[in-house]
């Protein structure tokens, strides 16, 4: 089937660059800020523009995204895609990558998500960094990772959306060790990027299979030949290889098991880092990289089920793991990893649209509760633990609103978007049948825990007694330029389910589906060939079966955790004194990370140790020096045969005879 | 005279060695020279023996005597030149001996 | 009859050449290795190269001798009390020498001997069968033949020969010829720095020579 036709949109490139120029100026900024600050170390320098440059740059792209998103709206249905003109990167023999922005329905969506909800946390930035002595750094960083990000949702060529992917990586790494010289954010950095690199590195290998494989890392042209491909039996178990690989990496980048051990401790960073990067968009990135490539992953049965019990399991593990925290940043990581273990489920059932309208209502109300988590650790004065939070409702109420809409979507309360999204992707698992039925009751168990823990947090934070001293500690509510963004995420959260009704609501359009429906062709097709070519509908008794399960679930466990927690943490307490092995094990995520630490990291700072002292410092340094003592101990030796005297000289001149002589002799 | 020609070449060989010893071992740099000239003869004598092998009755090899020849013309060159420089040294030292001049040790 | 001279010669040169190596006073070693010559001159004659014989007792004997001669004169050698072996060198350097003068010989040896089976091992009046040995009498080293070489074929090797010995006679006389003054120690001949910090060098030589 060949790809759309595109329309050509040059000015498609001004939509990550215009990041990029703000990016630099700010950069610019701030080596000024740091000149002034070595002239007088009181100022603080001239970066207040920065904060408007970065917000404009930001603003502008997202400007443009809604344009180029009406521009689509515009077009027939089947061709809606807007191309620039495309850049000509790499000819090396035979493989030739070429790079050009490309807007379908799926890019527009992710760059609508990624510069909207990024622009609002630029917003709030400007008042959560204010005084910070790298306000423009921040800013500089942020924009970049924006243009990463961009750069990454908008490449037509797999290459393209690697240099993207590393970008981002690359501005996380930034952004979690901003405040490195506390220690332990650089750690938290170092520890992101590896676990990155390792889901990476098998992201490089996949893209060599499949340059192996389709002679182009073209995604057009690769969607459009995988048909081809599977024909071949040997090249389908390729194809399989090389999805799981990519598979690997978008573990890596989206922290599903085994490699989510870096999030959590991400939350080093800057709260609208955790909410930007860590929540909205990065971390996405994997799930988006997996819907632009459907047919490729559709085309294996095994890699889609391996998918979607990464992301049941993963699903589980984060949810558990959230009910054992103190810190109200990890509790929401976790969430965070939790709910892209949905969104893997989703992926794993061939349910690519779900999947994405989870990603946008996960953007929308994940990025609120940060925000509002960081609203209320600002106003605590840098206080995280929630177990002397409480009561806080009446010192910030705002932001106490903002977040109980935002809480609401994350437990599914009905009606509200997250309980659309992840309806939707529980639908589809138990659709799928055979093992999907298990990983479909692991997402009920899981999406149990997840209302459990949300309205924890938000009664131990918000609600009872203070467990503070408000006299010392003094919380108030955050200024406007933070509580706006607060307030749009939170219309957003509530309001964004009709992005994706049911079909059983009756005449109302499933708006996101329809929208994404020429991008999930190809995929929807090598799904439907596989299954032997009839698409039973789940009937509408099931589908309501399952709203009203999802309902109740999501109440009752809610109202379990919010009543558990209203007089204070004493069940936590509690959970350790009878429980601690439990507990332990909860806290920990299970464990893995220690597993990590006594199975990778240990073992591999021994060879380190090994190589830097035994191998570096004694044998090659010894080989080196050892020559230098070489040539000089020769020289010394030598040095005295020149005695100055004519006798020695003589005698080795005789010597010297002799042995030529012997040597002619016997040659 | 049927003496074999390998014995011309020992008393070559002999003559050498010995100027070789001489050479090495006296301390007085007039006979150091003495001594090198003893040792150029003995080269001369190991030519005029290779004239002889190489020569027949109607033919004879000409350039051992030829490179003889030239070989005295050069050995007194350096004869002369040797014992001007050992005119200079005693005027410098005072003394011919070889260990007397030895500035450049180490 | 011819056989028993050369052998005889053979010993004397062998012993005069010991004799140079061991004599204490200059002078002996000189006399020495005027016999050692001698006799080799004779063994040049017996050997069939008459005018070689003839250019070594002129040159060598005559002319390279003599000049030693005058040296050791000029220096006053007999002012040098001929000190006993001692002033040959003792010790590691002696057996060193020792050593490596045993190795030249059997080098020299062993050479000959493999020389000579590699070329066809002659004695020394080759003759084709059934000839007379005619060499003794013409001598391989006719003069006209000699001639011939050293002007037609040498002669590049014999103007440059004759180009060395004027240079080695400029070089000789430069080098003996007498200094002014009494010679000064070389560590008090003017040097560069000197000349840098405004002396100039015969001022510098006056100074060591006082």
């Amino acid at each position: 089937m060949q790809p759309p036709s595109p329309t050509i949109a040059a000015w498609l490139w001004l939509i990550p660059l215009l990041p990029l120029a703000g990016s630099a100026v700010c950069g610019a900024l701030h080596f000024a800020a740091l000149r002034a600050r070595r002239r007088d170390p009181a100022a603080l320098g001239p970066f207040a523009p920065a904060a408007w440059i970065a917000c404009a740059a930001i603003g502008a792209s997202f400007a443009l995204a809604v344009w180029g998103f009406a521009q689509l709206l515009g077009l027939p249905a089947d061709s809606r895609v807007l191309a620039s003109p495309a850049w000509d990167w790499i000819r090396a023999g035979a493989l030739s990558v070429q790079v050009a922005m490309v807007l379908d329905p799926l890019s527009s969506t992710m760059t609508l998500v990624v510069t909207g909800v990024g622009f609002l946390i630029h917003v709030y930035s400007v008042g959560y960094m204010k005084g910070d002595p790298g306000f423009a750094k921040f800013f500089a960083y942020l924009n970049l990772f924006a243009f990463a990000m961009l750069v990454l949702v908008l490449a037509s060529s797999l290459l393209g959306l690697f240099v993207g992917w590393e970008g981002v990586g690359l501005c996380s790494f930034l952004l979690i060790g901003f405040w490195y010289e506390k220690g332990w954010p650089a750690e938290a950095a170092q520890k992101a990027f590896v676990v990155n690199r390792i889901g990476d590195a098998c992201f490089l290998i996949g893209t060599f299979l499949l340059v192996r494989l389709f002679g182009t890392l073209e995604i057009g042209a690769i969607g459009a030949g995988v048909g081809e491909i599977l024909r071949d039996p040997a090249q389908a178990g390729q194809v399989a290889i090389a999805a799981l690989l990519l598979f690997g990496g978008c573990c890596g980048k989206s922290a599903q098991f085994p490699l989510f051990t870096w999030l959590p401790d991400a939350m080093a960073g800057p709260t609208p880092v955790s909410a930007l990067i860590h929540a909205a968009t990065m971390v996405t990135a994997g799930i988006y990289l997996i819907v632009r490539l459907n047919p490729l992953f559709a085309a294996s049965g095994d890699v889609m089920l391996a998918i979607a019990i990464v992301g049941a399991l993963t699903a589980l593990i984060g949810a558990t793991t959230a009910l054992a925290q103190r810190d109200i940043k990890k509790v929401l990581a976790y969430s965070t990893v939790s709910q892209l273990g949905y969104m893997f489920l989703a992926l794993g059932a061939g349910a690519f649209a779900s999947a994405i309208f989870h990603l946008v209502t996960h953007a929308f109300f994940k990025g609120l509760l940060f925000l509002g988590a960081g609203s209320v650790i600002h106003g605590m004065h840098d206080e995280q633990d929630m177990h002397r939070m409480g009561g806080l409702r009446r010192h910030m109420p705002v932001t106490w609103a903002t977040f109980l809409a935002g809480a609401a979507a994350l437990s599914g309360l009905p009606l509200f978007s997250g309980f659309m999204s992840k309806d939707a992707i529980l639908a589809a698992a138990f659709h799928a049948g055979g093992i999907h039925y298990l990983l479909w009751g692991a997402g009920v168990i899981a999406a149990a825990f997840t209302a459990y823990y949300t309205w924890r947090m938000v009664a131990l934070t918000f609600h009872g007694r203070e467990r503070f001293d408000p006299a010392a500690v003094l919380p108030h509510e955050s200024q406007r330029v933070m509580t706006v963004p607060l307030i749009v995420l939170a219309v957003l959260s509530v309001a964004g389910g009709v992005l994706g009704l049911p079909a059983v609501f009756g005449p109302l359009p499933n708006l996101i589906e329809g929208w994404l429906e020429p991008v999930l062709r190809p995929g929807d097709a090598v799904l439907l060939a596989r299954k032997g070519g009839h698409e039973a509908h789940l009937s509408h008794a099931a589908e309501w079966a399952l709203l009203a399960l999802g309902s109740a679930v999501a109440l009752y466990f809610a109202h379990r955790g919010f009543r558990g927690y209203l007089a204070g943490p004493e069940r936590d307490e509690r959970l350790e004194r009878e429980r601690p092995a439990l507990a332990g094990f909860l806290g920990a995520a299970w464990k893995v990370d220690r597993f990590y630490y006594e199975h990778v990291v240990s073992p591999l700072r021994l060879v380190a140790f090994l190589v830097a002292v035994v191998v570096d410092q004694f044998a090659i340094d010894g080989l080196v020096n050892g020559a230098g003592a070489l040539a000089r101990g020769a020289g010394g030796t030598v040095r005295r045969m020149s005695d100055g005297s004519l006798k020695s000289y003589a005698l080795w001149m005789g010597a010297g005879t002799v042995v030529i002589a012997l040597l002619w002799m016997w040659s | 005279m049927s003496v074999p020609a390998e014995h011309l070449l020992f008393l070559a060989a002999a003559l050498f060695a010995v100027g070789m010893l001489g050479f090495v071992v006296r301390r007085n740099v007039i006979v150091v020279l003495m001594c090198v000239e003893l040792m150029l003869n003995a080269a001369n004598l190991t030519f005029l023996a290779g004239s002889r092998l190489h020569s027949s009755s109607g033919s004879p090899s000409l350039q051992g005597p030829v490179f003889a020849i030239f070989v005295i013309a050069i050995a007194a060159a350096e004869a002369a030149v040797g014992l001007a420089l050992v005119i200079a040294l005693y005027r410098l030292r005072q003394s011919v001996d070889a260990e007397v001049a030895s500035e450049l040790r180490g | 009859m011819a056989e028993l001279l050369f052998y005889l010669m053979a010993a004397g040169a062998l012993a005069c050449a010991a004799g140079v190596v061991l004599c204490t006073s200059p002078m002996a070693s000189v006399l020495s290795l005027l016999g050692s010559l001698s006799a080799l001159a004779v063994i040049y004659l017996l050997a069939g190269f008459q005018f070689l014989a003839a250019a070594q007792v002129l040159v060598y004997a005559g002319a390279i001798l003599v000049l030693f001669l005058f040296v050791i004169m000029l220096l006053d050698m007999g002012k040098v009390r001929p000190a006993p072996v001692p002033e040959v060198l003792a010790g590691r350097r002696a057996v060193l020498a020792a050593v490596i003068a045993g190795l030249v010989l059997v080098v020299g040896l062993v050479s000959a001997r493999a020389t000579l089976t590699a070329v066809q091992a002659a004695p020394l009046a080759p003759r084709a069968p059934g000839e007379p040995a005619p060499l003794a009498a013409t001598g391989i080293d006719r003069l006209e033949l000699i001639a011939a070489q050293l002007f037609g074929r040498y002669s590049l090797a014999f103007e440059a020969a004759s180009l060395l010995l004027l240079a080695t006679m400029v070089a000789v006389i430069v080098l003996a010829k007498r200094q002014r003054g009494p010679a000064v120690p070389t560590t008090e001949l003017p040097t560069a720095l000197d000349s840098a910090r405004g002396h100039s060098a015969e001022k510098v030589l006056e100074e060591a020579r006082r």
